[in-house]
């Protein structure tokens, strides 16, 4: 049991540790500072080839699903020459902590919340990484029961609730703006309403601050309470009616 | 052995296709595709949502399907996620499937997922590890568990056994079902230098109820199992062999993982198959159901 597991975690730190891009100058080197015994330690001698290609093949799994997620932060990153730093900060922490393998994104960004990393000289980093995967989490978001008595039309006693996979998201920046070839946002206050549409597919819409305020607030009480604790002269029933037609409300509750 | 083994297994013969994301919303919305039946993987499933998650649910109610799992981690230490075999027991249940398969190999070590198939150390202490953690497994689930023998690069410290010994005692020291993936003994066999016709003549081949096939790729020295091109003719005759060997209609899956085709073009590859199967068996097969 013992040398299973220490070998397990030998080929691990091989993978994800720094000093396993050094395997191949000293594999039995590298072996014996895991610990193990040196039967084992010398059969790491016989294989370099083969225990690298690991190293390498690992290392493109846990990659790829963050290179597709999130292609304008690794062109920030890259252009900055930071892009391999922050991955192999990341996965030396060994935080990837699902099955799932859907999951290794969300990982990815959950460290940047954590760790702040790169914050300091990129202080819209956070954001540009998680809007970049917010459609894809809204995409993919569990369908979920919705409360019975849900009206279709609101009204001004109502409370709305909205669709489960529906997020409204603040950022100090306008990273939804972005591009591969742009990557630096804008520094201005952005409220965005990401929601999936009829066919499913995630949908992104600019709110006005007063907006997106009162798509928090109704939730926890009426829409003209809402309205009135916002100090909106209007009350925007149409606009609520327009994104229940495109699947960002589910519904509103009666009182 | 395997035969009766598995109740409800006779629904499923020919050769099927990895049932993969981007032919989701093409394959829910046709029912005469042809493919006798399907192979999914859990993890991709359980606790996913959106508009392919409603496609693949359509399609597991509607075809024939068998479960393939990606990272139970076996052969690794982490304790069970009791929840997650709950959903997987559900998830099988709700699928019909006739056996669930995972690899013979580790993917976690302390809580940290790696993505990839590592392979177990050729010793009597991992078989003995590897073998008790399949029985328990196999306990909690609520179909046959199969163990697939994987792609190896290395020998992961000093070995005691060779590879064909190793599977042969996790496997009769567990008592499950093998799924044999012959792609995977064509790829070990061309880079450790042995006959693959050989090695599979001194397996308990009665515990088989099921092939893999693949596409590899050559990177230097080292043939890699990518998934990622069309099966190869050696490996086809491979397959051909096994299947006449064995002298039953076990199924055929074909794995399609990377460079994924067109789904117009993986039919044609799986019809290709299909007719090297029904070569050796001369079994007529049906479409999927519905």
């Amino acid at each position: 049991m013992a040398e299973t597991l220490a070998l397990q975690r030998a080929l691990a730190a091989l993978v994800l540790d720094p000093e396993g891009a050094a395997f191949e100058e000293d594999p039995v080197g590298f072996a014996r500072g895991q610990g193990l015994p040196e039967a084992h330690a010398e059969a790491f001698g016989r294989f370099p080839g083969g225990l690298a290609a690991y190293r390498e093949l690992a290392r493109l799994s846990l990659v790829d699903p963050i290179e597709t997620m999130f292609p304008v932060t690794k062109a920030l990153l890259e252009r900055e020459g930071a892009w391999e730093g922050c991955i192999d900060a990341f996965l030396q922490t060994r935080c990837v902590g699902s099955r799932h393998y859907r999951d290794i994104a969300p990982a990815f960004l959950g460290w940047l919340a954590e760790t702040e990393w790169g914050m300091a000289t990129w202080p819209f980093l956070l954001e540009l990484a998680h809007a970049e995967l917010l459609e894809v989490l809204v995409a993919r978001f569990p369908d979920g029961i919705l409360p019975e008595g849900l009206q279709e039309t609101p009204h001004p006693g109502d409370r709305l609730v909205l669709d489960p996979a529906t997020q409204v998201v603040a950022y100090r920046h306008a990273v939804h703006r972005t591009s591969e070839t742009d990557p630096v946002p804008e520094a201005r206050p952005t409220h965005l309403l990401a929601y999936r549409d009829a066919e499913g597919r995630a949908q992104l819409m600019d709110l006005t601050p007063a907006a997106a305020a009162l798509l928090v607030e109704a939730q926890g009480r009426s829409i003209r309470e809402a309205a009135q604790a916002l100090g909106l002269a209007d009350l925007p029933l149409p606009l609520l009616e327009e994104l229940r037609i495109r699947g960002a409300i589910a519904g509103f509750m009666p009182a | 052995m395997a035969q009766g083994r598995f109740a409800g297994q006779e629904r499923f013969t020919g050769v099927g296709l990895g049932l993969r994301r981007p032919h989701l919303e093409a394959v829910a919305a046709r029912a005469d595709h042809g493919v006798p039946f399907w192979e999914t993987c859990p993890e991709n499933v359980i606790g996913d949502g959106g508009r392919p998650h409603r496609d693949a649910c359509a399609i597991l109610d509607r075809d024939p399907v068998l479960t393939h799992g990606l990272a139970i981690s076996l052969g690794g230490f982490d304790p069970w996620d009791e929840d997650y075999l709950g959903d997987l027991g559900r998830f099988l249940v709700r699928t019909g499937t006739p056996w669930h398969s995972e690899h013979l190999c580790f993917t976690a070590v302390d809580g940290s997922w790696l993505h990839e198939l590592l392979p177990m150390p050729f010793t009597r202490e991992a078989a003995r590890h590897a073998a008790a953690r399949a029985r328990d497994l196999q306990a909690r689930l609520p179909v046959p568990l199969l163990l697939e023998n994987i792609t190896y690069y290395a020998e992961l410290g000093a070995a005691e056994m060779d590879e064909a010994d190793f599977i042969a005692e996790v496997l009769e020291g567990a008592d499950v079902g093998w799924l044999l993936d012959v792609n995977n003994v064509y790829v070990n066999a061309l880079n450790f230098g042995f006959d693959p016709k050989a090695w599979l003549s001194r397996m308990p081949l009665d515990r088989v109820a099921q092939l893999h096939i693949a596409g590899h790729k050559r990177f230097g020295t080292l043939t890699v199992d990518t998934h990622g091109a069309d099966v190869i003719d050696p490996v086809i005759e491979l397959m051909q062999w096994t299947l006449a060997r064995l002298g039953r209609p076990v199924p055929v899956l074909l794995e399609r993982d990377n460079h994924i085709p067109d789904l117009e073009d993986l039919l044609a590859e799986r019809s290709r198959l299909q007719a090297a199967y029904d070569e050796v068996l001369a079994v007529p097969v049906g479409g999927g159901r519905g």
